[in-house]
């Protein structure tokens, strides 16, 4: 059996070109990525996986958990290099104050509202000379979605002062009915006692700072515009103010503990409280088991818990690391994980196509709890300096 | 050659078990495997939830994370003496849970007076919940108006100051209204007692200021309230085993956690109890929650092993089955994704969608206030001592008994009246009944100065108290005796039989009816004869040492 010698030589070069390619595109990040594992760590060393440092505001914290799962499943990659996701819960205050004096370096923080981005805008201008955040690039922070600030009450008590809706000046009400030494007694329910309000500490949770905000705008009955001057300057608003935050005997660490308290504890100890949307819904349930249904009431102007992700604008923040994190973000708003975020958690999604209205949603289950999917108007957020300035007169006068 | 190879292979086998068994256990067994200790100190009425959960914690060799296997002690105490005991470090627990958190502010106020940070941190968790309430026989409860009527502080205070009693409502039989609370300096629940009665008193149900405690109306109403309690005592569980045991005769009503009722109404469902039923009053002014705090402690003696090994015991208390059980004692389960369900209703003398408000709980001045005006205004106590000096108190034991007895007269106030009988072949008065302030330091030299010798005339001693207190105490203030003895009574004139006749037929009808403790002291005291003698009382009788007599007449103090 003779083989002609150029059939060789055909056929060397056929085997070299082969394993050339082969390995050429072991080596190469597009294919690497559904080739055998073992095989390819052989010939090429894997790629550096990207990862992005999340820090994130604790009311999401099962669902973002959920979201990282599916996440990872698909494999997600930027350049080639696989990107990984670690995270860390925090309170959304806590969150900016970390990454301000530099204790943090993440990549992405998403704290419960644009609120802190404001005041971390306001803090890093002034230490670092630009803003950690840049708000003029739409891309650098976009909310997932996001839960109004809204007052739960227990049903029966919520019949006894507001058979229908509270009317515009919910605020003044509240206010009028926790100083009003007869409490109760003033709406033929002596036996209820004293009226208890509550909302959580300010300077450790959102939705406290939200409602300190809204009831500052609830005095001055605007919703935009507010002064420091309105808050410093202005005897009876202080005096109105302070009234009714003396009489809250405790102020929650975080949204999520406190309302889980109010469920454990019932209507001898809350009589009204103010959280997000998305907090009533996780406990209605448990409600009914422990002292019957719970009301929802939306004040006429609220603010939005809109759980912005931004991409820190900060040296310790590759342009491959930013890359990655806006594939990780467009992921959080891929229609799966915002519908997950709206039938499991009671969110509002960002992308505008997901109906809030959909059989077995929560807005459909809780209607009759006062659940509604149009949302009432919103305040102006301040600028950050105005936000700080509440903060400390609160802080001055109340923290304990 | 065979065999030495068959030793070799037994030896690896050996080895590969012992490899095996340290992979268990991560140290080499009978070498003392490691284990970090959590102690901790509770509240007494969650006794019967946590004891059990502790036993089956520690069965399942939990681990922290560097492996070392966690084990529970869980010792109850009162929640407002263990304060004092863990600022003293007398104790010196890595978990503090008391019933409730009304008295953390006290604690870190009197912790920060050497230290530069609180004991006990924000953020601590409750394992369980439960309101306090009035307990009340349901006859009586339903007299009152109850169901329908709701009843409050206010009311029980009127009541339990009232001459009349029980008649101005139609039952003369029942006599005068008896209320009792624990005491306030050692439990939770008479804390929460005279906080409320304070509000109520002031007419307030929030923002109770030191200045209201000033008032002279607010001063007598309380007094007149104190004036009413049969006695006080160290512990809420004990105070309701006494109620439940001895009926209605002995007690109308008594401040306890509503927890307590359920479980003794669980009992007389199951036929375990022939008592009539005892339902929970929710004052209408509002109440306190017993709401169980579990406060890993801030302290310089806990280890950061034992804050890791104290949380993964927290976490198993508060899962899902944990919780369920609590809710079988009668508590609320923190966990609100659990319902409200049985035992926990109307047939079990509870409402679960009671209580509809609570009192503010005061700042740690305030309760600083109460305390000392309660000081001021608490019912006196008419007390004679009884002291066995016979022949066989040789010894240590008359030594110990001399030194705790100057102890135990040291906590009585200059209010209180005493008497002390010593006893052996004669009966001696060192001191007749009057009040202890005159003759302080006089009794205290002469308890000092006992000497034993002679036989023991217990009965007749006995006798002779309580004829005596019958004579020269006052039914306006709490009457007791407390006998301490050694032996078997060798020489008196009147038998058992005549001491219980004595004794027994004042003490029931009687509205302030005379308590007698007894120790028994040493291995040789009748044990029968003086457990017959304070329990046809309605006191206690206790088991004593000269290891541990201080310690007895400590806890008889807190009757007081």
């Amino acid at each position: 059996m003779y083989t002609p010698r150029i059939n060789w030589i055909i056929f060397s070069f056929f085997v070299l070109i082969s394993v050339a390619v082969f390995v050429a595109s072991l080596v190469s990040p597009l294919v690497r990525s559904y080739s055998y594992a073992p095989l390819r760590d052989l010939i090429l060393p894997p790629p550096k996986p990207i990862t992005l440092y999340v820090l994130y505001s604790t009311e999401k914290d099962a669902w973002i958990k959920e979201a990282i799962q599916i996440f990872e499943k698909t494999n997600p990659s930027y350049e080639g290099h696989p990107i990984k996701v670690e995270v860390k819960d925090m309170g959304s205050r806590e969150m900016y104050l970390a990454v301000l004096d530099g204790k943090e370096k993440p990549v992405i923080i998403s704290p419960a509202s644009s609120l802190q981005i404001s005041i971390l805008q306001d803090l890093s201008a002034s230490k670092f000379g630009t803003p950690l955040v840049e708000v003029s690039n739409r891309n650098s922070c976009r909310s997932v979605f996001s839960s109004p600030l809204v007052l739960v009450a227990w049903q029966e008590r919520a019949q006894a002062i507001w058979s229908r809706e509270p009317g515009k000046d919910v605020w003044q009400q509240i206010q009028k009915l926790a100083t009003d030494p007869e409490g109760w007694g003033a709406y033929g329910h002596p036996e209820w006692g004293y009226f208890k309000f509550g909302h959580t500490n300010p300077l450790k949770s959102n939705s406290g700072f939200m409602t300190i905000l809204l009831l500052t705008y609830g005095y001055f009955d605007k919703t935009s515009s507010l002064t420091t001057n309105d808050i410093l300057g202005n005897k009876d608003f202080q005096s109105w103010f302070l009234g009714l935050e003396e009489t809250i005997s405790r102020f929650g660490e975080s949204t999520g503990t406190y309302m889980r308290d109010i469920i454990t504890y019932g209507p001898s100890v809350y009589d009204m409280v103010s959280v997000y949307e998305a907090t009533a819904i996780e406990q209605a349930d448990n409600a009914i088991g422990r002292y019957g249904e719970l009301r929802v009431f939306y004040p006429p102007a609220t603010v939005l818990s809109d759980h912005p992700f931004c991409i820190l604008n900060a040296e310790w923040v590759s342009p491959q690391e930013a890359s990655a994190a806006q594939i990780f973000i467009d992921f959080l708003l891929s229609e799966p994980i915002q519908n997950l975020a709206l039938m499991r958690y009671g969110f509002r999604p960002a992308e505008k196509s997901i109906r809030l209205d959909q059989p077995g949603s929560p807005f459909v289950r809780y209607e009759t709890n006062g659940l509604k999917t149009d949302l009432p108007p919103q305040v102006e957020i301040p600028a950050g300096n105005i936000l700080n300035t509440l903060l400390d007169f609160w802080s001055r006068n109340i923290n304990r | 050659m065979r065999k030495r190879f068959l030793q070799l292979i037994a030896i690896v086998q050996i080895w590969l078990f012992l490899a095996a068994a340290c992979e268990g256990t991560g140290t080499v067994p009978g070498l003392g495997q490691r284990a970090v200790s959590v102690s901790i100190i509770y509240g007494s009425e969650k006794q019967e939830w946590l004891e059990p959960l502790v036993a089956e914690f520690n069965a399942s060799k939990a681990k922290i994370q560097s492996g070392e296997s966690i084990k529970v002690e869980a010792t109850p105490m009162g929640s407002i003496e263990s304060v004092h005991a863990i600022i003293e470090q007398s104790v010196q627990p890595t978990v503090w849970s008391p019933a409730s958190s009304i008295y953390i502010p006290v604690a870190n106020a009197e912790w920060r007076k050497s230290h530069n940070d609180d004991l006990v941190l924000e953020n601590t968790k409750d394992l369980v919940l439960s309101p306090v309430v009035i307990a009340m026989w349901q006859p009586m409860a339903e007299a009152l108006g109850y169901p329908q009527k709701s009843i409050g502080w206010e009311d029980i205070s009127r009541l339990a100051v009232s001459e009349e009693g029980w008649a101005a409502y139609g039952y003369p039989e029942w006599g005068k209204f008896k209320f009792g609370h624990t005491h306030p300096e050692y439990s939770n629940s008479g804390i929460v007692a005279i906080i409320a009665q304070a509000y109520a008193a002031a007419g307030k149900q929030r923002s109770l200021k030191s200045e209201d405690l000033q008032n002279p109306q607010v001063r007598s109403f309380m007094a007149d309230v104190q004036s009413s309690i049969i006695h006080y005592g160290t512990s809420t569980g004990f105070f309701a085993n006494r109620m439940f045991e001895r009926g209605p005769s002995y007690l109308s009503a008594a401040v306890l956690y509503e927890n307590l009722i359920v479980t003794q109404e669980s009992k007389r469902l199951n036929g375990e109890s022939q008592q009539l039923p005892v339902v929970a009053i929710y004052p209408k002014e509002g109440t306190f929650w017993a709401n169980h705090p579990y406060a890993i402690l801030n302290a310089p003696w806990v280890t950061p092993q034992q804050k890791e090994a104290a949380q993964v015991f927290l976490n198993y208390l508060l899962d899902k089955p944990q919780q369920m059980r609590a809710l079988q004692y009668g508590f609320r389960p923190s966990d609100p994704s659990i319902s409200l369900t049985s035992p926990l209703d109307s047939q079990h003398g509870v409402d679960p969608q009671q209580p509809k408000t609570v009192l503010e709980v005061p700042s740690a001045d305030v309760i600083y206030s109460i305390q000392s005006l309660w000081h001021e205004i608490k019912k006196p106590v008419d007390l004679v001592i009884v002291i066995d000096t016979s022949g066989s108190m040789a010894g240590k034991k008359i030594g110990a008994a001399r030194s705790s007895l100057v102890q135990f007269i040291n906590l009585l106030s200059d209010r209180d009246q005493l008497e002390v009988i010593a006893f052996s072949s004669q009966i001696s008065t060192l001191t007749e009944l009057s009040s202890l302030g005159e003759k302080r330091e006089d009794i205290t030299r002469r308890v000092s100065g006992i000497i034993e010798g002679g036989d023991t005339r217990l009965y007749d001693a006995t006798i002779q108290a309580h004829q005596s207190l019958m004579e020269k105490g006052s039914d306006k203030h709490i009457r007791a005796i407390v006998i301490l003895s050694d032996g078997q009574d060798t020489a008196s004139d009147a038998s058992l039989q005549e001491v219980l006749n004595q004794i027994g037929s004042k003490s029931e009808e009687s509205e302030s009816a005379i308590k007698i403790f007894t120790i028994a002291y040493g291995d040789d005291a009748d044990e029968d004869v003086l457990k017959n003698i304070a329990e046809s009382t309605g006191a206690k009788q206790y088991k004593s040492t000269p290891e541990n007599i201080n310690k007895i007449y400590a806890e008889i103090a807190t009757f007081f």
